[in-house]
């Protein structure tokens, strides 16, 4: 129950940063959808939580975001292929500025209630 | 394709996503999917959502391929119809009870325990009960009373309407109504011949054609005085109601 609770959080905390993620690793190369889920993976984010990339890269790509292209891919069908257009870059470098921000704001307030925790 | 994927597809033409971007988007998961299956990644963890639909709902979604007000549910639909039925027939109901209400009775001395048979006012007429007649019957009814049927069947017309039955009609039977009020009837049909049509008119068209749950669509000849040189299908042929016969024209010079 508690566990389930955790990674109901969890998921609603990468939920607002999950876009970023998704920019982060293709601004420098393009990458197909699952080649983007292996990026994340070795970069330690390993599930996503509730939902997907799937709709997520669709909103990034309504909104301008990403740019796509399709290419042949070793040995399988042509892939969508995603990068991060100019504006994704720009949403890109302004949504890690804000997320720092937060982070060190939540971090502040939550490290003296883990001081309290384990003492 | 996987039974994932095949559902997905189903949703999407559901949402009515175009079949294009739709083979795209199953294309790309098939393939993301068997690479994280060669790699021992578990679908779930490249889905996120075991429910294809809902998955399906909100990639569909978020990329703007559907559109922003879905289509009205059936139920919903079915709710206005209804509503918008109730309301002309209430409408309707006080409109004749009005004409009832404010016409003069005209007033009869009667002995008590003696039978009285009472008839609508002269300018209204009930409807006749047409369910289950044949088609060619309920209009004689139907005319012989001066409803309006919003067509015309006669002797060179009454081979074709002998196929249909009535299955509905509007108004309801009983129903009081004024004179030459519309009356719509709908037909369950066998198939019909289609008639021969060349050397008629339009109009003639329309008049042989209608009883038989058939329409006239033209052809792009031009025209002036509209006399039918060819038709699609040939004349003869079997086909099932409600469908349309092309017709060519051409315009004899007078």
């Amino acid at each position: 129950m508690r566990r389930m609770a955790n990674e109901s959080r969890r998921s609603q905390m990468l939920r607002g940063v999950l876009d970023l993620c998704l920019l982060a690793v293709v601004v420098d190369e393009p990458a197909y959808g699952y080649e983007m889920t292996r990026r994340l993976r070795e970069r330690g984010l390993s599930t996503v939580g509730e939902g997907s990339i799937y709709p997520l890269l669709g909103r990034l790509e309504r909104e301008g975001l990403v740019a796509t292209h399709r290419q042949a891919s070793d040995g399988g069908p042509p892939r969508k292929y995603y990068s991060a257009s100019p504006s994704g870059r720009r949403a890109l470098s302004e949504g890690v500025r804000a997320w720092r921000d937060v982070r060190g704001e939540v971090d502040s307030v939550l490290a003296t209630i883990e001081a309290e925790v384990t003492q | 394709m996987s039974v994932f994927v095949e559902e997905c597809r189903q949703e999407w033409k559901r949402l009515g996503v175009p079949d294009l971007l739709a083979d795209e988007m199953a294309a790309d998961l098939e393939a993301d999917l068997a690479e994280a299956e060669a790699e021992g990644v578990p679908a779930a963890e490249i889905l996120g959502e075991s429910d294809p639909r809902r998955f399906a709902a909100t990639w569909a979604g978020e990329r703007g391929l559907v559109p922003e007000e879905p289509p009205t549910p059936k139920s919903r639909r079915r709710f206005w119809i209804l509503l918008a039925v109730g309301l002309v027939l209430l409408g309707f109901l006080l409109g004749i009870g009005g004409v009832v209400a404010f016409a003069k009775p005209k007033v009869t001395a009667v002995q008590r325990g003696q039978s009285v048979q009472v008839f609508p006012p002269a300018h209204l007429v009930r409807v006749p009960a047409l369910v289950g007649l044949q088609l060619c019957h309920a209009y004689r009814i139907a005319h012989s009373r001066t409803f309006d049927l919003g067509f015309r069947i006669n002797r060179k017309t009454m081979s074709g309407c002998r196929g249909s039955v009535v299955v509905h009609q509007r108004p309801s039977a009983g129903a009081l109504v004024p004179r030459h009020w519309p009356l719509a009837l709908r037909t369950r049909q066998d198939p019909v011949h289609v008639p021969n049509l060349v050397g008629r008119s339009e109009c003639d068209a329309e008049n042989i054609l209608n009883p038989l749950g058939l329409h006239v669509r033209l052809g792009l000849r031009p025209c002036q005085h509209r006399r039918i040189v060819s038709q699609n299908p040939k004349a003869g042929q079997l086909i099932q109601p409600p469908h349309a016969v092309t017709v060519w024209l051409r315009g004899a010079k007078s």
